[in-house]
């Protein structure tokens, strides 16, 4: 993603059908940087060609097929608290048990890698909040194309047009602070974080899950803001989660790039912490899931899918603080519409070739491990 | 391998059970053996294969690359730092509370002694874990504490940096000084010291100048296990480590594999750097305690004299409960009130008073209660193999002259030297494909497990065999049974508190494995560390105290069980030896 505007893909962009839904998602540049994502070329094309076991289109689904399978295997990136309330309603509509493995986005990504490695894939349907991992996933011929009802209120921009894989969240990069802290000059722009020496804290874990959103910043805003902000020696965290608490216990006055729903929560749940976008822009992270080609329960993990992907699987996301890919889902209770805010765009393609590099200049401009 | 399966040789002149040519006996043994080849041997190859890049291509590069590589360099740097660190700590504490607790008249010697075995029992990722609530640079109990006492500002102390680092893994491996440098300092001879004093030397004198040469080989041993052991507590390191910004080998490992693609070679070339520190590590304290050759120290039913210390005996006895306090009593304690806590931030009250985390741990929490089901289930069939494969290969060893038993012996001993990323990326790349693909399955960490800690089975095995004499098998042989008969009434019976003892010692390590459980494990098959590991990172640290409480309950209750029985095993397998 460059600064310098792409006429090309404002045009194919600004002609589609998906216009009423960008003024909801609200900032062309997002879309832009997506759409190269999208339409990108993928070499693993022989892997499309069989026919994949099980249903390849939502009506296909048989739910009596999905009962006798007995229960569904997800590995995802997403809060356990929001997974478990999805997988609440749906085993109590269904009968169906998930069962999940929770890790970071390069967690999922590794063990759904190298499971294929050894022949032996565990997962049903696999998300996670790195549309380059489920690129990388599709080139190894791993994703099911699959035609779901979603697609149509879903922007292009999000989703494989293969229909491999499909963004069900939109996780904002925001900054959270501590009221008690900075409650009386609180920070309005990236650069008014610069100057809390001592005080920031930020995650990523050592496989590098919080360098794509700090690689979105860089390459939208500049290289040199992530070095200012290195500058204040910040506190690496592991996870969003412990960001928060952190923030919460006042150990630190500020967290840059946090998870928007993560600060909503605890906004909500009355702790001293607010958050804000800053006017420069707000890194916009996407969250997309797929489902295994080799699947050991297709139908259920395609009935699963539908459930994640549906209105009500995506109810329940936004109750946990989250933006949905679909338009017609509403952004949580008390937070801003998308449309309000100067996201930054993600880009997958730049994100997934160049990743060596890109981890290696984190590794020089905040030092620690990045998985490089 | 294939003459202990065909041919377990006898010899009558050697005074061994003599045995029929392809038998029962040769059955049992020779699938003993094949498991730990198949177990050990094979993954080691294939971590050297790894290396050379093997099977994408074979050649050099890839070891090239990797030691071009500068994070790599970072890694081995701060990696050595921390050996030397905790090797000196080591000496710093544990050669004081040693002598304290084995030649002076200090109150509470007893205590202080079970303290620091306590220490050196708990899982040291646990004890980083409380580092975080106790030293976190601001809300750590111990900051907040000084922040009231002394008015700073912030918190003085940062758990978050290598000095942190070597603080919370030295109050763990300093056990290793300690229990060498007692029981060296327990069999210096007191006429020793009482020749000393006749010729007029001060008491101070005697200890620096009798004592502390006499056992310095067994200090020097010590450090160098600490140091050892350090490099490979995975746990502390990425606990600790991550935050603090600071690469360690292990963690490297972790990191090179966690990220996708995995870099296999890399971590291959990463593991062997790491197996070479170990084994020149080991080389090098074998070489010191060999030349311990003193027999005043290895001398047998020596008389010892307490030193009477006076008043600064007191002076002592605080030295000593302050490491113990930091290495033990501290982090237990934090994790208890943590887990019994509605909030960890919140100071201790009844109205803060819970039992909410051990419910969510223990029954509600879905990969919690998986990881508890897993890591017993894991444990008990890891123990029950790894006595098994130990049993045979001790057998091998003292009753029959089967050619290469003596390898086989180093083979059950080397992952000792092994740290357990290293065994799991080994494991990975050897069971991750055909004949035998179980990445992805139970299975994988089944084979890690015994792989781990085959070698605390052998020896225990070994050393109770020794005890049994084997002219009773010879007696029930000659009299009529079959060999399987002659192990199943004679030895087996005999040997049960030891080989219980054996299962045990295997049971408890592998109970809260971490260091290769989180390379290995997937979706389905989180055990306890994991759950422990993956939910702190989601920051619900009072389920993790909780998960923590129970993992140490259920490793103090077994490791009281072993001191118990290992008491009562020397009398019982030893007598009817002495009968016989």
């Amino acid at each position: 993603m460059h600064a310098a505007p792409d006429d090309g893909a404002l045009k194919a962009f600004a002609s589609s059908a998906q216009e009423e839904m960008a003024m909801r998602i609200g900032r062309r540049s997002v879309l832009k940087g997506l759409a190269a994502a999208g339409t990108a070329p993928f070499i693993s094309h022989h892997a499309f060609g069989q026919a994949a076991a099980g249903p390849s289109e939502a009506g296909q689904i048989d739910i009596e097929k999905a009962k006798a399978e007995g229960k569904v295997v997800l590995y995802t990136s997403l809060d356990t608290k929001i997974v478990d309330a999805i997988n609440a309603a749906f085993t109590k509509k269904y009968g169906i048990e998930v069962q999940y493995f929770r890790g970071g986005s390069s967690d999922v990504t590794g063990k759904v890698l190298a499971e294929a490695d050894a022949g032996r894939s565990q997962a049903d349907m696999v998300d996670a909040s790195d549309v380059a991992g489920l690129m990388l996933m599709k080139e190894r011929g791993l994703l099911k194309p699959f035609k779901t009802p979603a697609t149509g209120t879903i922007a292009k921009e999000l989703r494989d047009p293969d229909g491999t894989w499909i963004a069900d969240r939109l996780t904002q990069a925001v900054i959270q602070y501590n009221t008690k802290e900075l409650g009386s000059a609180p920070p309005k722009t990236w650069s008014d974080l610069a100057k809390l020496d001592g005080r920031l804290v930020y995650f990523s874990s050592p496989s590098g899950d919080g360098a794509p959103r700090l690689y979105t910043l860089a390459s939208n805003l500049s290289w040199d803001l992530l070095k200012q902000l290195a500058a204040t020696k910040p506190l690496r965290v592991q996870t969003p989660q412990i960001i928060t608490q952190v923030l919460e216990r006042g150990e630190r006055a500020a967290g840059f790039l946090q998870n928007d729903n993560i600060a909503w929560r605890s906004k909500a749940q009355g702790k001293p912490t607010d958050y804000l976008f800053p006017a420069e822009g707000v890194p916009t992270e996407v969250g997309a899931c797929g489902l295994l080609k080799n699947a050991a329960r297709p139908h259920a993990a395609a009935l699963y899918y539908e459930w994640w992907m549906g209105p009500e699987g995506q109810a329940i996301l936004v109750d946990g603080g989250k933006y949905s890919s679909r338009t017609d889902v509403d952004p949580p209770k008390g937070s801003v519409p998308l449309s309000k805010i100067k996201l930054l765009a993600p880009n997958h393609v730049e994100y997934k070739k160049d990743k060596p590099k890109i981890l290696d200049r984190l590794a020089a401009t905040f030092g620690g491990e990045w998985g490089n | 391998m294939q003459a202990a399966a065909s041919a377990p040789g006898a010899d009558p002149a050697h005074g061994r059970p003599a045995t029929s040519k392809i038998s029962f006996q040769g059955l049992v043994l020779g699938f003993a053996v094949a498991l730990l080849l198949f177990l050990v041997g094979y993954p080691l190859l294939w971590l050297i294969l790894g290396a050379l890049g093997v099977p994408q291509s074979l050649g050099f590069e890839h070891l090239q690359r990797a030691f071009a590589r500068p994070q790599n360099y970072a890694a081995l740097i701060n990696t050595l730092q921390l050996a030397l660190g905790t090797g000196v700590m080591s000496v710093l504490i544990g050669v004081p509370l040693a002598w304290a607790t084995s030649r002076t008249n200090m109150p509470l010697r007893y205590l202080v002694h079970a303290l620091v075995a306590l220490s050196y029992i708990m899982p040291p990722y646990l004890t980083a874990l409380a580092y975080i609530f106790l030293l976190g640079p601001e809300a750590g109990h111990f900051n907040r504490l000084l922040q009231g006492l002394f008015g700073f500002e912030s918190g003085p102390l940062n758990i978050f940096t290598m000095p942190g680092v070597i603080f919370v893994i030295g109050i763990h491996v300093f056990a290793f000084t300690y229990f060498l440098t007692y029981s060296a300092l327990k069999s210096v001879d007191a006429s020793l010291e009482e020749s000393a004093q006749v010729l007029g030397a001060k008491r101070w004198q005697t200890t620096l100048r009798i004592n502390l040469p006499l056992v310095a080989p067994a200090i020097t041993g010590g450090a160098l296990l600490s140091a050892i052991d350090s490099l490979a507590l995975f746990g502390p390191q990425a606990i600790i480590g991550t935050p603090a910004q600071i690469v360690f080998l292990p963690t490297r490992i972790y990191a090179t594999i966690g990220s996708y693609p995995p870099r296999w070679a890399e971590a291959s070339a990463l593991s062997l750097v790491l197996v070479l520190l170990t084994v020149a590590g080991l080389a090098l304290q074998r070489g010191y305690l060999e030349r311990r050759s003193y027999i005043t120290v290895s001398g047998k039913g020596v008389r010892t004299q307490l030193l009477d210390l006076g008043p600064a005996r007191w002076l002592l006895l605080a030295f000593c409960m302050t490491v113990v306090f930091f290495s033990a009593i501290a982090p237990v304690g934090t994790l208890t009130i943590n887990a019994f806590s509605k909030s960890w931030t919140d100071p201790l009250s009844f109205s803060n008073l819970t039992l909410e985390h051990f419910r969510s741990a223990l029954f509600e929490d879905q990969v919690a209660v998986r990881g508890i089901i897993n890591s017993f289930k894991l444990a008990t069939s890891a123990a029950a193999i790894a006595v098994l494969i130990g049993a045979a290969v001790a057998y091998l060893d003292l009753r029959t002259n089967v050619r290469g038993r003596r390898l086989l012996d180093y083979l059950a001993i080397l992952p000792l030297g092994l740290p357990g990323t290293v065994m799991a990326v080994g494991i990975l790349l050897a069971f991750i494909r055909l004949p035998i693909p179980i990445y992805g399955t139970i299975w994988i960490l089944l084979a890690a497990y015994v792989a781990r800690f085959i070698p605390l089975a052998t020896r225990s095995a070994n050393a109770t065999f020794r005890q049994i004499d084997p002219s009773l098998e010879e007696a029930g042989r000659i009299t009529g049974a079959s060999w399987f008969h002659a192990i199943r009434r004679i030895l087996m019976p005999l040997s049960r508190p030891g080989l219980l003892v054996a299962f045990l010692l295997v049971f408890i390590p592998a109970f809260g494995e971490l260091s290769a459980t989180i390379l290995l494990y997937t979706g389905g098959t989180e055990t306890i560390a994991i759950a422990i590991y993956r939910l702190n990172d989601l920051g619900q640290l009072e389920v993790v105290s909780a998960l923590a409480v129970f993992t140490i309950v259920v490793v103090l209750t077994l490791a009281a069980l072993v001191n118990w029985l290992s008491g009562s095993s020397w009398s019982s397998s030893e007598t009817p030896a002495v009968r016989g």
